[in-house]
């Protein structure tokens, strides 16, 4: 029997040539701009310096480094079709992501970091944090007044259960400053 | 000999006085939990815990990293059994034939083999840490900066190339982290690179603080994108590994060990990367092709013995180079960084002990994660039962903490952020993560080793080629990189089939 291929790990897929492209824009332009930047640092050359020990001589490398890298991803998407018209992004097989639900976690743990850390004791902004995040994700259209009240319930109990244990664990057994 | 054997009962006494068997037991457990529960990764468990236990003695801390560590490879097993899910990148390769045992009401069984393999994968690694590590040392003891320039760019690279995917993005990645490393003060002038002003950006980007947001917060934010799990339970036969499943398969055991524990060797590839080439060579060398994917023992056994093989594996390389052989090593590496121990040839030298602590701390960790084995079954079920609703909060809760424990700056939590979007739309975008840590932790490795060959050179680049050593892995590193150029390594392939004698 012959070795039929193993299967693909998710990093492992790839992605529609045009798309390819986009990111080598993308990493063109990021390396552009380290090179600009690396070009302006001083070299201390009056004070002595060697041009090898520069600032801006490690990063201009790297600069240079993904500036090529780039361009060849760039080319080998142009070879792949990346202008032709069959290169727009292909309906992808429903793989059951959500971008609702990335938008929701990303937005509440963005509040979470620069809305209540810090404008209040760690263990109270922990608690709501942990119950918007449990309510928000469990809610369910059309659920009763009681099944609702239980889940705003739990969402509630976790949430304050974590930001007290969280406090106790990290404050008093690991000696952990927090937030 | 005698005196080894004499320094590591010592470390082994050493480790399990005091608080030591008690943070065996939950560190291991805890690996395991968090391996086992889908979105969870070895490398945020340890990230996380390094900077939670920092105020910990140096040598109970890195205990119970190694703990999470080993633990949490093994967990990762269980999700992949019982679920079909894989807990961590590292147990997909058993989900192929680890499920297919389980509908056929052999979990209990497979978690057996799981175990056994596990246990014996990470015990021939321990070995080869015994074995080659002094060796190792004493050869990287004779490198200097152009070899230890030319070593970090070849684990770039060699990330880059055998992480699986796109070794273009492979590299692409591995130069962003190194880019990313220079941000702050640059070592020579204390100039401020990238600073713009900001004081806090000039004190650089925090390593941990940045892989707890790649791994901490990107993970939890991919989970909440994926679809729903459905949880399936299964029932559950004994877990006691069978002695006939490890004899009949020994060669397969070895075979999968020394794999597993080459991989973990190379810079930046890791335990997913050695089940699966476990697998693979398993299934090459095997007289029962056709079972693969639908319920192997000796599929089962070669990727779980491959991919705890690669743990103490990993370890070496951090041990002899001061370069990680996987992402979860990188952060084993960062924390023994943080607790002033020097990882690299002079470790040898200047902590012998450390090198027999090490050995002892997976050691025990290996026999702890043997014990849940065989008694962690039905609490661990009730454990993957947990919604990600309620788990990914809390996870997040942790990263904030976890960041912010090191230095106390609210910056790093910020830092974990942005790091966290950067994650997530890398993998999205299908860029392997390993070469960019390893470009995060190999960059002022890197940098100071270029800089310092430049100068002892007066500016002359010979020397990088020029010296055997540096001239072999430049040549290596080279080789590498043309290898993933898509008809290089089939024209090399055709050159050496055309050299071959005709068949008669």
């Amino acid at each position: 029997m012959a070795d039929e291929p193993l299967p693909l790990l998710p990093h492992e897929e790839r992605l529609p040539p045009r798309t390819d492209l986009w990111i080598a824009a993308g990493f063109f332009v990021l390396s552009a701009a380290i090179l600009v930047l690396g070009w302006r640092m001083p070299t201390y050359a009056d004070q002595g310096g060697q041009i090898y020990t520069a600032p801006g001589l490690v990063p201009s490398f790297y600069g240079v480094v993904i500036g090529l890298l780039s361009l060849w991803l760039g080319a080998r998407a142009l070879r792949a079709g990346a202008l032709g018209p069959d290169s727009a992004d292909h309906e992808r097989p429903d793989s059951g992501n959500s971008n609702a639900r990335f938008a929701l976690a990303a937005g509440l743990g963005v509040l979470f970091i620069v809305g209540l850390i810090g404008r209040m004791p760690f263990w109270i902004a922990a608690a709501i944090f942990v119950t918007l995040f449990v309510a928000a994700f469990e809610w369910r259209p059309g659920l009763a007044p009681k099944a609702r009240a239980r889940g705003l319930a739990i969402a509630l109990i976790e949430g304050v259960l974590t930001g007290i244990a969280v406090t106790l664990v990290f404050e008093r057994v690991f000696l952990v400053r927090l937030p | 000999m005698l005196h080894s054997l004499e320094q590591f009962g010592g470390a082994l006494a050493h480790l399990l006085s005091g608080w030591g068997i008690l943070n065996v037991f939950w560190a291991t457990l805890l690996g395991i939990v968090i391996g086992a529960l889908p979105g969870l990764t070895a490398t945020m468990g340890v990230a996380l815990m390094t900077t939670l236990t920092f105020t910990m003695p140096h040598e109970q801390a890195i205990l119970v990293l190694v703990c999470i560590y080993v633990g949490a490879i093994y967990g990762g097993s269980r999700s992949a059994i019982l679920l079909n899910i894989p807990g961590t990148p590292a147990s997909a390769c058993s989900t192929l034939d680890g499920f297919p045992l389980a509908r056929q009401g052999l979990a209990g069984r497979a978690m057996g083999i799981s175990t056994s393999g596990s246990w014996l994968g990470t015990l021939f690694g321990i070995l080869c840490v015994a074995a080659l590590t002094p060796i190792l040392s004493e050869v990287a003891l004779k490198f200097q900066s152009f070899e230890f320039f030319w070593i970090s760019v070849f684990g770039i690279v060699i990330a880059g190339t055998l992480a699986g995917g796109d070794p273009l993005k492979g590299y692409i990645a591995g130069f962003l982290g190194l880019f990313i490393a220079t941000i702050g003060q640059e070592p020579y002038y204390n100039y401020q690179r990238f600073a713009f002003g900001s004081t806090d950006l000039a004190g650089g980007i925090g390593l941990l603080p940045a892989l707890v947001g790649c791994f901490g917060v990107a993970e939890v934010l991919q989970s909440m994108r994926g679809p729903v799990v459905e949880a399936v339970s299964s029932k559950i036969d004994s877990v006691i590994p069978r002695l006939e499943d490890v004899f009949k398969h020994w060669r397969t055991i070895l075979r999968s060990g020394a794999i597993g524990t080459f991989i973990g060797i190379l810079p930046g590839l890791g335990e997913d990367t050695a089940a699966w080439s476990s697998y693979a060579a398993a299934r090459r060398a095997s007289k029962e092709k056709e079972k693969y994917g639908k319920g192997s023992i000796e599929g089962l056994m070669a990727a779980e013995t491959g991919e705890s093989a690669c743990v103490p594996g990993a370890i070496i390389p951090v041990l002899t180079l001061a370069v990680p052989g996987s992402a979860p090593a990188a952060v084993l590496m960062a924390a023994m960084l943080i607790h002033g121990l020097n990882p690299g040839p002079n470790l040898m030298l200047q902590t012998p002990e450390f090198f027999y602590q090490i050995i002892a701390m997976l050691l025990i960790a290996d026999m702890s994660k043997l014990f849940y084995g065989l008694t962690l079954v039905r609490p661990l079920l009730w454990i993957l039962l947990v919604p990600r609703e309620r788990l990914m909060p809390v996870v997040f809760v942790l990263c904030v903490v976890g960041a912010y424990a090191i230095t106390s700056r609210v910056f790093d939590i910020y830092v974990m952020l942005f790091f966290g979007f950067l994650g997530f739309i890398l993998r999205e975008l299908k860029f392997p993560m390993a070469p960019l840590i390893l470009g995060l932790v190999l960059g002022d490795l890197l940098e100071k080793n270029l800089t310092r060959g430049l100068v002892l050179s007066g500016g002359s680049i010979a020397p990088f080629f020029t010296r055997p050593m540096s001239g072999a892995l430049a040549a290596i590193t080279i080789f590498s990189i043309l290898w993933s150029i898509p008809g290089f390594s089939a024209r090399v392939a055709g050159l050496f089939r055309r050299r071959s004698p005709a068949p008669s």
